[in-house]
């Protein structure tokens, strides 16, 4: 329990007011010369059970009286956040506002999100403890707003739902910075959030920064969780997962491959799982719907066949579900446009080399996308339409200066690099990464392991591993610098590497296709795919259509989404917040499908004592709500401890009353007996 | 009787010229030596018929019945109750707790007025009066005689007593049952705060020795409602330990403690068939005299 006036609690010693009168009266004794001592001496050697039980119990209902009294001025609250406003009224109250798509699921039973009871119980807590001023930090911009009062949360666009994911340490971040500007004095963290592990990310090492950073304020910072963590069973959601058009003689389709998901257990009985789900697909505003059996947690359909206007070479679409438990979830919006054109540029200064890789590029798997290749020379790369093209693969020395500015710049707007080594390596360096020496081995090294769960070397989509094992490496380049393997041959060394970079990618393969140096050409099929991969990431980023996770800084680079025009999506959005907003949105010639990250499908809750652990040292508390909940989180009981209070009064009167006459036990005075 | 003296402060003339209406009267047989107004367990020449006996040679010729004789030609001589005086002896306990009264007169004065009355009763009908006081052994005592000036004795006494001391009265009355010649009127003036049970064996003792018992209990109002409001020490008259209380808490046991004492106090005199008459010292004592001798006056003359 917690008080709004915790000051009056000192008045709390006066509950001994009781004892100290009745010591006091003890003193003020009159003294009386006395016959009938006998009588007083055989009551004294009487039981006093009752009669001292009952002078405790009107002592005790008086002492409980005052201390009602002084309970229901303190003007309690009752609650489980614990220690709320021990130390009186806060000076800032920041209220972090987790709006990620997951805060908007539903409890069976009510229409009331997450998010929405939330806000609903900050604002009524907050406006029962008050505060001298009032911040809101939401978990898409991470920038701290000053609000007038708690009531704005109910009124804000910006308290809405978004769609795009929460970064919970990023938020903490923006607070920690606006404590530290501001000097602010006692401060109130107030985080309301549905503990998604993706939106905590508790793995990441700011945790630790924050915390130490916390507690390194003099003034106190305490940090109160108004937790969501209940997952919604049976909720299912809708992704999809690839959008083709595909033209044939005399009318043009689109090829949707989706996924659904459904939460809950997934090793529950196929009866519970087993359901019919009917998805709507709607192209341009023409609906379709096609109803799917689920037998299991997940559900895949490939290659859907939605007839389109042959005219039509680019437009969006949109997939639903029927309502569940989150709403967010239900619809997933897509772009589709005409291939764009998959240009490579080769520069080699091994013709051995740069032969087999101008074919794995020039021939395209889609026979309506062909794929142009061009070798050139160093010397040549000012030629080149950078505009156009998508992958570039570098078998020369790393480039220098000039040429290095110009690579980044295509890396930096998505495009994508593969460097192979180089005849004879130099000590230039290309995104802190460098060649070495050459190793020979003429036996040939196997690769040892390689990445098959994600980037270049995946496996396929019907989940075989590439032929990577089968490869020969009969020569390889050692590669120093940052660098994460993608695969590795025998004794450690990379054969692929990937290095970070903000967009785009760039790969360093530690041999080349020559004949003399590996497999790679004559065993063609990794080369094969290696290279179709990265081309489809380039050409991805060129084309005038976009998939755009909500929120995601990369996916707008270049781009200004406050330019846009909605296309479809929710209507509650602002226009400056499309990037978050699920929808389909233009800018010019360009379409852009924003929708929850792919994280949102597969939220999972933190574990208790992992949020624990987060808030470890630091002035917490929590308590767990659940959505559409509407039983206040802190209400004032002062009424119920006056109502103690007078209780006990009255019980106290009731023990205090003379006994009743008993038979003729009395008017002795008065009653003159004979024999 | 009073002419050179000073008035007493515990008798009322009018009282007494009240009083004096209503014989002081003896339940049992009385053994004077004087003839008096009470019932003798000897034969006399009283106007009361009593018996025929026998004659025996050396009997009083005068007292034959002839006309009995001539009836059954035996002799019978007709035999009469005798009337005597009775010794009256007032045992007044003048222990420590007999000062106590909180309606302003004390327990003792109370004793002497009610002593002094029936003294002065007993010796103007002619009856001899004695008076022993007594705390934790006799203190005074003056015998029964029946003489006016023997009476200006007893009041002096009476006048003179200091309530102090315990009261040992349980030893003092098995003391006078041993000391007073039999039949004789005892009456016992206390506040009895003695065992009931203790008594039981005194007045037994004094019934076996033929006494007419009379016992009056003097009790305080304060004594037996005990309506105190605020802590008191009580302080014990008789020089026992003081006791410290509250009234509130300690209040009903100490009724209870009473009613206990007065219910085992009337079973005793009940068994010893003491003419027991409790008395509230907020009464007028001319009341409790009036009782006293019409009650006895109704249960005389028992030979």
């Amino acid at each position: 329990m917690s008080f709004l006036q915790p000051i009056l609690l000192a008045a709390l010693p006066l509950m001994a007011l009781p004892i100290l009168i009745h010591l006091i009266n003890q003193r003020r004794f009159q003294t009386i010369r006395w016959a009938a001592m006998m009588f007083l001496l055989a009551a004294n050697r009487m039981s006093r059970g009752y009669a001292k039980l009952r002078q405790w119990l009107i002592m005790f209902f008086r002492m409980l009286a005052i201390a009602g009294l002084i309970f229901a001025i303190s003007r309690p609250l009752a609650s489980g956040w614990l220690g709320i406003t021990a130390g009186g009224r806060a000076d800032t109250t920041i209220i972090l506002l987790d709006r990620s798509p997951s805060m908007r699921q539903q409890s069976p039973g009510t229409v009331a999100s997450k998010l929405e009871t939330g806000r609903q119980q900050l604002v009524n807590t907050l406006n029962i403890l008050g505060s001298s001023r009032w911040v809101l930090i939401e978990s898409t911009t991470n920038v701290a707003h000053d609000l007038e009062s708690p009531d704005a949360l109910l009124k804000l666009p910006s308290c809405e739902p978004a769609s795009a994911s929460a970064d919970l340490p990023a938020m903490l971040q923006a607070a920690r910075d606006y404590v530290q500007a501001n000097k602010s004095g006692r401060t109130e963290i107030w985080i309301c959030s549905d503990i998604r592990q993706n939106d905590w990310n508790a793995e990441s090492g700011r945790w630790q920064t924050l915390r130490d950073s916390f507690l390194e304020f003099a003034q106190g910072v305490r940090f109160h969780l108004l937790a969501y963590p209940q997952i919604a069973s049976g909720n299912t959601s809708v992704r999809v997962t690839e959008v083709r058009r595909v033209q044939t003689a005399d009318s043009a389709e689109l090829l949707v491959s989706l996924k659904l998901t459904r939460e809950g257990n997934a090793d529950a009985a196929d009866a519970s799982l087993r359901a019919s789900v009917p998805i709507h697909f709607e192209i341009e505003g023409a609906r379709s719907e096609v109803v799917v059996e689920m037998t299991a947690a997940q559900f895949e359909l490939k290659d859907h066949r939605i007839p389109i206007e042959r005219s039509r070479e680019r437009g969006w679409g949109k997939v639903s579900i029927q309502a569940d438990a989150n709403p967010a979830d239900n619809d997933f919006y897509f772009v589709f446009d005409q291939p764009t054109l998959r240009q490579t540029v080769i520069v080699a200064d091994d013709p051995q080399a740069a032969r087999p890789l101008q074919l794995s590029a020039e021939i395209s798997p889609d026979p309506n996308n062909r794929g142009t290749a061009e070798v050139i020379g160093v010397e040549q790369l000012g030629t080149v339409e950078w505009d156009k093209t998508s992958l570039l693969l570098w078998q020369a020395p790393l480039p220098d200066a000039d040429a290095a500015k110009t690579v980044q710049a295509f890396v930096d707007r998505g495009g994508q690099v593969i460097f192979f080594p180089p005849k004879s390596p130099s000590s230039d360096e290309f995104a802190g990464v460098k060649w070495q020496t050459w190793t020979e081995s003429p036996d040939g090294i196997p690769v040892e392991t390689w990445r098959g769960d994600q980037d270049l070397l995946a496996h396929t989509q019907s989940g075989a591993a590439l032929p990577v094992g089968q490869l020969e490496i009969r020569k390889f380049c050692g590669i120093t610098g940052e660098q994460t393997p993608l695969a590795s041959l025998k004794g450690g060394a990379p054969l692929l590497a990937r290095v970070t970079s903000n967009r785009g990618g760039v790969y360093f393969c530690a041999t080349t296709p020559a004949l003399g140096d590996s497999s790679l050409a004559t065993n063609g099929v990794v080369l094969y795919v290696l290279v179709q991969r990265a081309l489809a990431s380039g050409a991805a980023v060129l084309g005038n259509t976009r998939q755009v996770v909500a929120g995601d800084p990369a996916g707008f680079a270049g781009e200004n989404p406050a330019t846009w025009q909605k296309l479809a999506g929710s209507n509650d959005s602002l226009s400056t917040d499309f990037a978050f907003h699920a929808g389909v949105y233009n800018a010019g010639e360009k379409l852009f499908a924003v929708n929850r990250a792919l994280a949102e499908d597969h939220a999972t809750a933190l574990p208790d004592s992992r949020v624990t652990d987060l808030f470890k040292g630091l002035d917490f508390a929590r308590v767990d709500d659940q959505a559409g909940n509407i039983a206040a989180l802190i209400q004032e009981i002062w009424r119920l401890f006056l109502a103690c209070m007078m209780v006990a009064l009255i019980v106290e009167a009731a023990l205090c009353l003379p006994k009743l006459p008993v038979g003729g036990n009395v008017p002795l005075a008065h009653n003159p007996v004979g024999t | 009787m009073f002419a050179d003296r000073q008035p007493r402060s515990f008798l009322d003339t009018s009282v007494l010229s009240r009083l004096a209406a209503v014989p002081l009267m003896s339940r049992r047989p009385m053994q004077g030596n004087v003839s008096g107004r009470h019932a003798s367990p000897h034969r006399g020449a009283s106007v009361e018929f009593a018996e025929y006996r026998k004659y025996v040679p050396g009997d009083d010729l005068r007292r034959l019945d002839w006309r009995a004789y001539g009836r059954s030609d035996r002799f019978y001589v007709k035999e009469f109750e005798a009337d005597t005086n009775l010794r009256c002896c007032l045992v007044v306990d003048t222990s420590g707790s007999m000062d106590f009264g909180s309606t302003g007169i004390t327990k003792i004065e109370y004793a002497r007025k009610i002593a002094g009355s029936l003294g002065y009763l007993a010796v103007q009908q002619g009856d001899a009066v004695g008076l022993s006081c007594v705390a934790n052994g006799i203190v005074r005592s003056v015998p029964p005689k029946r003489n006016a000036a023997h009476l200006m004795t007893v009041f002096d006494v009476l006048e003179q007593a200091k309530p102090q001391g315990e009261t040992q009265l349980v030893s003092v009355l098995h003391e006078l049952a041993e000391t007073i010649r039999q039949r004789a009127l005892i009456v016992i003036i206390s506040d009895f705060f003695v065992e009931p049970d203790l008594l039981r064996g005194c007045f037994q003792h004094l019934r076996f020795r033929k006494h007419d018992i009379s016992a009056f209990q003097l009790l305080d109002p304060q004594e037996l409602g005990f309506t105190f409001r605020r802590p008191m020490r009580f302080i014990d008259m008789e020089g026992g330990p003081a006791v410290f209380a509250e009234p509130n808490d300690i209040a009903d046991r100490y009724q209870k403690a009473l009613q206990q004492h007065l219910a085992r106090m009337k079973q005793v005199v009940l068994e010893s068939a003491i003419d027991y008459h409790k008395v509230i010292i907020d009464e007028n004592y001319e009341h409790v005299l009036m009782r006293f001798l019409v009650q006895r006056t109704q249960s005389k003359g028992v030979r």
